[in-house]
Order: structure tokens, then C-alpha cells, then sequence
């Protein structure tokens, strides 16, 4: 809703968090993002609201006023058994509309992605994607979301001054969990479902939950990465399990492994591979020839393992770590196991 | 293959136009200007595809939309890993029905836009990526006696790994060997010609000045301590290397087409 | 049935070289290409048209040279092809894109199933689907991955989450994200690319689409970028851990969870 004189913008207030659930769990990114939200709120001078849709709801409401929330918004209906965009963008609309938040900041996953974007244009609200950084602006009070673009080559600020709510999505594990105080507590509003929110647009036939979810490259926030010093398959095996020690990290490879029939062309980095920018790469006996390092240029922090110290890689990466990848590798999954 | 390498008669890459280009006819002119000029001299127009991921045309599309004549022992085409099925078979198709022989089997560069053969593609099922062994034998296969297959052989890649493809490349039908741009004598190339005395080697003579983009081509850094003179190279080559072909690549063919025949004598 | 597919011309960002002094990317003049993400938009919606019979038109709003990836989904297989452009649609965000796009689509008429990428390489937002959808109160499914059914009045998807799938069914007309594994996307043909040489596109203005101007461009855009800034810079040194592989494990653990990765 377009909002251009203070008197409009001081009808908005409290930061919003759209709770995401999986199979009536709440998961961590949205406890992150109250995180965020506390914050923030913090300082607006106002409250942190998180709303929760769930269908046969598992987990304790009690734990997001541990993590900083002031008042949960519960609507517990098994109507939201699946995810039906439709009927959950409407409902939020309805709810936003009632209670005019200021801002409203949800996970990036692909129901975040589906959901918040619809609610957005029927709000007329202006919301930003993928937010790496999110603060407040001392002069005005408006949410600044910095979030990188063309390719993770610059950093982009951006406002939304005249319309309200503020909405932004952020992806898991991209900000840091906070510390419960479980001496915490607030208020739970409970609201219902309006049977014109049912609109029979979609229908769920069935849902197939994933044991094993492979982290894809585009997505991962830490990508270990094998050349041709992983020697063959063997080696990349150890590197999987590596990457399932660290959590949300998916397995990379150079050109070199990929030509030897070590993995598959899905996980080329490089420049006929993918480009990728995460927040770390590691590189395991990777030697760097310039066609890799162009897909892998843009990554936060650098990690390279090697015999050799002067390769290409082990001279641009901010941390080099020489030795045998075939002693170190499993040490450190060993030590992660300790943790 | 040995026909060419007893007669001294060259191979010479031409670049398809890429599909970008914003002068689509002219490019599309100068190509059939080449591939004419190429075969008209007796020697073989070798026609790659999608060099450094970048996307262009095929040679057998402009073959057959411009009715350009295949003479069999004068055309090759490169053939890579980065095709959906049904645009390889198709390429395949085309081959045999316009009787184009030689086929150079590459893995190939990638790119966002070039898909990747799945093992199911080529009819395997336990591997993990499909390289140029796999497309070897399923052409080999799917097509038997033919094609004349040819792979490549890059003698700045590390030895051994470069030997071990080799083997198998060999194992799975190769039956010409085109070798990666050489600057005089290459101790690998040596080993190469030892280890298999029996296939038809060829060897590429980088034909342009600038020796940058050969690096940039083939992955490594590649220096010579004084200016290079393609034209010398390629005279040095024919001397260390009289038993094997020659493959011309970047060929400038304005200014170095009627000299490359002067460098036989 | 009548598809729509939605397309986008973005810079390359893959297009980029090292400077060998300072490490970093040179973006040099990135050239236009067609958003990679949509090719498999356009190869689904030709597959559908296809198999159950129709017409799929392509859909762009940007500057005049964006008529360049048109003439290539042209060059794919889609029938027909309309360009927005003006310079009254410049400096648009999603919101305001998304708008106009549902607007051309009203203009089209009767259009049954309308197919995005799933995001754009410059953006990267993956907004303008689902936003198409909330301007028309059409259905909507994102990231899916297969198409399993179409009928005149019901498209029946798999769509991909991060925990698995699930299978849905939606009233038509909507509007579908897909993601790469939908399909194997075609290159375009010689023959293809000469004909598409020869095709008119029609370029709509905001009068042909019947947009409010406070809607769209710079001043209808509900987010704005007020500033870009360089990412921090790359380290100078590398810092180096060697010794036992014990001691290289735990140092380097160490490190990580210095900076909060672990």
C-alpha cells in the first residue's frame, strides 16, 4: 500500500516473521530471522510478531518468544496441509492489511519464494529478494536490504520509502542463529480461516518428502569442491561425505575430475560449468587454471587443500592449507563429528 | 587418414559462425567462401563444434542448407558431448547421408546454454559423465564401419591421466589421432608416436600470431621467448614430424592460405 | 490452448576475464543474451504445444535490442513473438514488470497457461512469475519440474522443494515457473534463425496495454536502488596452516568457526 507522508507510515508498525514449517516442524531459518527481526525492532522501538499457518502444528510456540518474539499470530487448520500459495498469499493479505505491519521478512526456500512475492503485488508493497544484509536507515526509519546482483559482482542497497509493508526474503543460514532466553515470553493471537479464503485454484494430490536432499550448487552456502588431486572417485566419495558432515554444503568439481568420469557435468564449476558465489569454497586439490577460477572468483572466502603450495588456487585462496588431502579430509570429519 | 598424411595434404579448421553474430549472411558467405577454397586445394575442411562453449551453428546444418559438396576424404566434423540426443543422431544422420567420413570425437566445452549428453543418451548406465570414450562407442556402435573416428590428444594436460585416455580412447575406436597446437618439438607428442606406431598422428600448427589465445584455448600458459612466426612453426613441424599430418588451425586466409604450400618445399 | 511464455534479455555475467594485477572480474561490456533460465520456459511451452495442439507465443518487456532474444525463441519454435518496449516502462522493478506483463497478457486474450523461468541471472529476484499471477488472481506453481498433465481447464505439476515434491493440480488459466529439470532445451536451428530473420514482432506501447503510468517505470516501482557498492575486497595475503594433518584439521576449524561458518 503506497505510504509517501509520515502519517501514513506511522500507521505500520512491528517487524513481521512468516514462520516456515515442514510437516508441522518450524525451521531454524526462522528462528534466524526473528533473530533479525529482534533487532530491528529493537530499533523501531516496537515488536516482533511471527505469523505461523500450520496444519497440526508440532512444535512448541513457546520457543519463538525464546528466540525474541513479542506476539505470535496462530492459524492451525488442516486446510494447510501441502502449501497452497493461493489460499496462504490471501490470508497473509488480510492479515496484513489488519494489522499493518512495517516490515515483513520471510525465508528464501521455495515456499518463501512462491508465497511472498504474490503477497507482495497484492499488498502493493515493495519487497527484495535474497537479502544478505537488512538495517534501518537513522534519517527515515526505512529498511535498507543489501543483496548482491549480477553474479555476486556488486552489492545492491535497496529502499522501499513510500509503501508499506517493507518485505524481504532471506536465504537459510545466511544470518546467524540468536541466543534463546527461555525466560522470554509474549502473546499468541489466534485467528481463523474465512471459508472465502478457499478458493479451489489448486489442489494438492500428493507430497513426497526427500530422505536424502542433495544441496545443488546455485543454492549452497559452502561448496566443497574436488580437482584432479582427488585421484578418482574414491575420492569424491570422501569429499560427499564431507559435504554431508558440513550441513547445506553441496560438491563441486573441476573440469579436470569431470573429463575423467569421476562425477557428473552437474557439479562443474567453471567457466563451461557454473558460476557459482557462495559464502565458501573449498578447493581440494584443485590447481586452478584460469577457466575454473572464473567460476568461483565471487565466493566470500576461499579455502584451498593441497600438496602443492604454489598452485594458481592455493595462491589466491585466503586460507591455504598444505598437506595430504587424503589425511587431513577425513581429520576434519572427524572433528566435526566431535563437535 | 594416412592418404592425406603420404600426400601432404592439410587439414584445415574452419570456424562455423556463431549464433549470436549480427551479420548472420556474411558470416554464413565467408564460411562456404572457405570450405570451398579448402577442398578445392585438395585439402580437408575440418568444421568444429561449438568451440569454447560458444554457440554456433553446425557444419552439416550450413552443408545442407547451402547443398555445399562433401567430397568424402576432404570434409571432417568435431563432434562433441554437448548435444541433446536428438540433435546428435541427427548430426550422425546427416553425416551418413551426405557420406561425410571423418568425424574428430571430443569431449567438448560446455556452456549454460549447450546441454550435456546424459550417460542414458549413449547407452550407458554406470557411468558418471559421458566423455568422448562413451560418444566413441556409441557412434562405433549405433553406426559401425561408418565413420572414421579421430580424438584428440593434448600433450600439455599431465602425462599420465593424458596416456590412460588414451588407451581407452584407442580401445573404443579411435582411428586417427589429431594432437593439441604444437610450438616444435614436443617430448609427449614423441612418446605418443612411439606408443603407437600404427595410427595416423596429426599434428596442429597454431596459425595466429597470438600465442595468448592459444593459452587461453588450451588451459595453460604458453610462452616462447621471441616473437612467433606461425609460418616458421609450421615449416618446423613438417621437419620434425614428416610421418605425421598436419592440422592448421586460426588459418588467416587472406594472407596465409598461398603460403602454406610453400612450406612443403 | 494458448501459451504464453515470458522471456527476458539480461547481460551475461558469466562473460567476465580476471584482471591478472588485481585478481578480480572484469566485466567488459557484457553482451545481451537471452535469460538462460527461460530457454527451458520456451522449450516446455513448445513440448505442450506439441503435444496437445495450440499456439505459443513469446512475451518481453525491455529496451528495442531486447527484440534480438525474441528473434531467437522465434528461431526455437514459437509462433509468434511481441516486444514491450518504451521508455515509459524503463527502470521498472518486479512489481511494476510484473504488472505490465499481465496487462499484455489481458491484451492477448483468452490465453490458457502462462510459463516463466524461474528467475533471471541479473535479478536473480524470481519475482515476476508469481507476480504475474497476483496481478490476473490466476493459479500459480514455482520450480516445477514436470508437466504431467493438461487438459482445457486443469494443469496437473510436480513441483520441487527443498525437502522432496508434491504433485498438484490447478484450475487454468496459471501461470508456471520452471526449473532445469523440466526439460532439455533445444538450440536453435539454421533454418530456424533465417526464418525468424523475415518475422515482424509487434512492439506495445503503455496506450496498447491500457497500463495507469503511475504503475509502472521508475516512479510506479515500489522498491528502488539507492545505492551499489563494490563486495569487500579481496584479501591481500593468504594466510597458510600446514603441519600434521591433525593440527591442519583443527586449525582450520578453527577458522571457521572464527568466522561463524561452523
Amino acid at each position: 500500500m503506497k505510504a509517501t507522508t509520515e502519517f501514513d507510515k506511522k500507521k505500520y508498525r512491528n517487524i513481521w516473521v512468516i514462520a516456515e514449517l515442514l510437516s508441522g516442524k518450524i525451521q531454524t531459518v526462522t528462528y534466524e530471522l526473528i533473530g533479525v527481526a529482534r533487532n530491528l525492532a529493537d530499533l523501531r522501538n516496537s515488536e516482533v510478531w511471527v505469523i505461523v499457518l500450520s496444519s497440526k502444528l508440532e512444535d512448541n510456540l513457546e520457543l519463538l518468544f525464546a528466540y525474541g518474539a513479542d506476539v505470535v499470530i496462530i492459524l492451525d487448520n488442516k486446510e494447510f496441509f501441502g502449501f497452497i500459495d493461493e489460499m496462504e498469499s490471501k490470508i497473509l493479505k488480510r492479515l496484513i492489511v489488519k494489522y499493518k505491519p512495517e516490515t515483513v521478512i520471510c525465508g528464501a526456500t521455495s515456499r518463501g519464494r512462491a508465497l511472498i512475492p504474490r503477497v507482495a503485488v497484492m499488498t502493493h508493497s515493495g519487497l527484495t529478494a535474497d537479502c544478505t544484509g537488512l538495517s534501518i536507515d537513522p534519517k527515515s526509519g526505512d529498511l535498507l536490504q543489501t543483496r548482491p546482483a549480477f553474479g555476486g559482482n556488486i552489492m545492491a542497497i535497496i529502499r522501499s520509502s513510500n509503501y508499506r509493508p517493507q518485505m524481504a526474503t532471506v536465504r537459510p543460514r545466511v544470518m546467524k542463529m540468536p541466543e534463546p532466553n527461555h525466560a522470554r515470553t509474549g502473546r499468541i493471537i489466534k485467528e481463523g480461516i474465512f471459508n472465502s479464503d478457499i478458493k479451489n485454484i489448486k489442489k494438492i494430490i500428493s507430497v513426497f518428502h526427500d530422505t536424502e536432499t542433495a544441496v545443488n550448487l546455485a543454492d549452497a552456502q559452502i561448496i566443497i569442491s574436488g580437482g584432479r588431486g582427488m585421484q578418482g572417485k574414491k575420492g569424491f566419495d570422501l569429499l560427499k561425505r564431507f559435504t554431508e558432515k558440513v550441513g547445506g554444503a553441496a560438491l563441486g568439481a573441476s573440469r579436470a575430475a569431470v573429463d575423467a568420469g569421476w562425477i557428473s557435468y552437474a557439479h562443474q564449476v567453471g567457466q563451461t560449468g557454473q558460476t557459482v558465489q557462495t559464502k565458501v569454497y573449498i578447493a581440494c586439490g584443485i590447481s586452478g587454471q584460469i577457466q575454473h577460477l572464473v567460476g568461483m572468483q565471487s565466493c566470500d572466502l576461499i579455502i584451498a587443500i593441497d600438496q602443492n603450495p604454489h598452485t594458481p588456487m592455493m595462491q589466491i585462496a585466503d586460507i591455504a592449507v598444505i598437506g595430504d588431502l587424503f589425511e587431513i579430509i577425513p581429520e576434519i570429519i572427524y572433528d566435526i563429528t566431535e563437535l | 587418414m594416412i592418404h592425406h598424411i603420404r600426400n601432404k595434404n592439410f587439414l584445415v579448421e574452419v570456424l562455423p559462425p556463431k549464433q549470436d553474430t549480427e551479420n548472420l549472411e556474411s558470416d554464413l558467405e565467408k564460411f562456404c567462401t572457405r570450405y570451398m577454397k579448402v577442398i578445392n586445394s585438395g585439402y580437408c575442411v575440418c568444421i568444429t563444434d561449438n568451440t569454447m562453449g560458444n554457440l554456433s551453428f553446425q557444419g552439416t546444418e550450413i552443408i545442407e542448407e547451402f547443398q555445399l559438396p562433401v567430397l568424402p576424404k576432404l570434409v571432417m566434423i568435431h563432434l562433441n558431448t554437448f548435444h541433446r540426443k536428438d540433435d546428435l543422431d541427427n548430426i550422425l544422420n546427416v553425416c551418413l547421408r551426405k557420406g561425410i567420413k571423418y568425424i574428430l570425437v571430443i569431449t567438448g566445452d560446455g556452456s549454460i546454454r549447450l546441454p550435456k549428453l546424459r550417460p542414458i543418451d549413449v547407452n550407458f548406465t554406470d557411468i558418471n559423465s559421458v566423455t568422448s570414450v562413451e560418444l566413441l562407442k556409441y557412434i562405433s556402435s549405433e553406426y559401425p564401419g561408418a565413420f572414421i573416428l579421430g580424438v584428440a590428444f593434448n600433450p600439455y594436460e599431465p602425462e599420465e591421466h593424458e596416456f590412460e585416455k588414451m588407451e581407452k580412447k584407442i580401445k573404443a575406436g579411435a582411428a586417427f589421432i589429431i594432437t593439441q597446437p604444437l610450438l616444435g618439438r614436443n617430448k609427449v607428442v614423441n612418446k605418443l608416436l612411439k606408443k603407437y606406431p600404427q595410427i595416423p598422428v596429426i599434428v596442429e600448427a597454431w596459425m595466429s600470431k597470438k600465442l595468448h589465445l592459444l593459452s587461453e584455448a588450451v588451459g595453460y600458459e604458453i610462452t616462447m621467448n621471441c616473437e612467433y612466426d606461425p609460418i616458421v612453426n609450421l615449416k618446423v613441424l613438417h621437419n620434425l614430424y614428416p610421418e605425421c599430418g598436419v592440422y592448421l588451425s586460426l588459418l588467416g586466409f587472406k594472407n596465409q592460405f598461398d603460403l602454406i604450400k610453400e612450406t612443403l618445399v | 490452448m494458448k501459451i504464453v511464455v515470458c522471456i527476458k534479455q539480461v547481460p551475461a555475467t558469466n562473460d567476465t576475464k580476471i584482471d591478472p594485477e588485481t585478481k578480480r572480474i572484469v566485466r567488459e561490456g557484457a553482451k545481451a543474451i537471452l535469460n538462460p533460465f527461460d530457454t527451458y520456459a520456451v522449450e516446455e511451452g513448445i513440448q505442450l504445444r506439441d503435444k496437445y495442439g495450440g499456439e505459443v507465443l513469446a512475451l518481453s518487456m525491455g529496451p528495442p535490442k531486447a527484440e534480438q532474444a525474441l528473434r531467437e525463441v522465434l528461431a526455437l519454435g514459437v509462433d509468434k513473438a511481441i516486444l514491450l518496449s518504451d521508455r515509459d516502462f524503463a527502470g521498472s522493478d518486479t512489481w511494476a514488470t510484473s504488472y505490465v506483463l499481465a496487462r499484455a497478457i489481458k491484451k492477448i486474450g483468452e490465453v490458457d497457461l502462462v510459463l516463466c523461468g524461474k528467475q533471471a541471472i541479473d535479478g536473480d529476484t524470481a519475482q515476476v512469475g508469481p507476480g504475474i499471477a497476483a496481478h490476473l488472481s490466476w493459479g500459480q506453481a514455482t520450480y516445477v519440474m514436470a508437466v504431467e498433465e493438461l487438459s482445457s481447464s486443469v494443469i496437473r505439476v510436480k513441483r520441487m522443494h527443498e525437502d522432496g515434491y508434491d504433485i498438484c493440480e490447478i484450475a487454468l488459466p496459471a501461470v508456471i515457473t520452471v526449473v532445469k529439470d523440466i526439460n532439455i532445451p533445444g538450440v536453435p536451428t539454421l533454418k530456424g534463425r533465417l526464418a525468424s530473420l523475415k518475422r515482424k514482432i509487434p512492439v506495445w506501447k503503455p496506450e496498447d496495454v491500457k497500463v495507469e503510468k503511475t504503475k509502472i517505470g521508475l516512479d510506479g516501482s515500489p522498491t528502488r536502488v539507492v545505492k551499489i557498492e563494490q563486495p569487500a575486497s579481496r584479501h591481500t595475503s593468504t594466510k597458510r596452516i600446514e603441519g600434521s594433518a591433525r593440527e591442519c584439521a583443527r586449525s582450520l576449524l578453527r577458522e571457521l568457526r572464527m568466522r561463524n561458518i561452523i
